[in-house]
């Protein structure tokens, strides 16, 4: 792979382990962390831990659904 | 035993011990903070999976084994077969 397929991939890699590692810590880390700690000033509530995750599935499942109905434009 | 009778009493395993630690079925009284770390286990096993997915994704993309010549030598050969089809008379 070259140039733009490199790069797109290890973004995708890079975002994927953000978002692995920012999760992690928002779901078991910080329930042993003080609740007067400054970490929690960079997580939000614990609920959102859930719905977010809960939102991004519903999306996920709107753009398969979409992906799999679209319809080529006619031509007269 | 088959490997879906496996997968299923390991699943069913885990989900009882998942239930009896977050809806305290045994009355056994964890510390809060383990209980809290519990509950959302089946939703953070998803979205890793759904991590490790996308990361795997992303790293074949980049690393993916192009074949530049090849590519070039199959182009070439399209052309010559274009040529030699349309001095036969095929119209393209």
């Amino acid at each position: 792979a070259t140039g733009v397929d490199q790069a797109v991939g290890m973004s995708i890699v890079v975002f994927s382990l953000l978002l692995f590692t920012y999760y992690s810590v928002w779901v078991i880390v910080l329930p042993f962390v003080d609740s007067d700690h400054i970490l929690h000033k960079y997580f939000l509530p614990r609920e959102y831990s859930v719905i977010l995750p809960g939102i991004a599935a519903v999306i996920l499942l709107l753009c398969i659904f979409m992906w799999k109905n679209r319809k080529p434009k006619k031509v007269d | 035993m088959t490997k879906l009778l496996e997968w299923l009493c390991g699943v069913s395993t885990l989900g009882a011990v998942w239930a009896l630690v977050t809806f305290d079925l045994l009355d056994l009284s964890l510390p809060q903070t383990y209980r809290e770390v519990a509950w959302p286990m089946p939703l953070y096993l998803l979205v890793s999976f759904g991590c490790y997915s996308l990361a795997t994704v992303g790293f074949r993309v980049a690393t993916f084994n192009d074949c530049e010549e090849a590519a070039k030598e199959l182009q070439e050969q399209i052309k010559e077969a274009k040529e030699d089809l349309r001095k036969k008379g095929l119209k393209m």
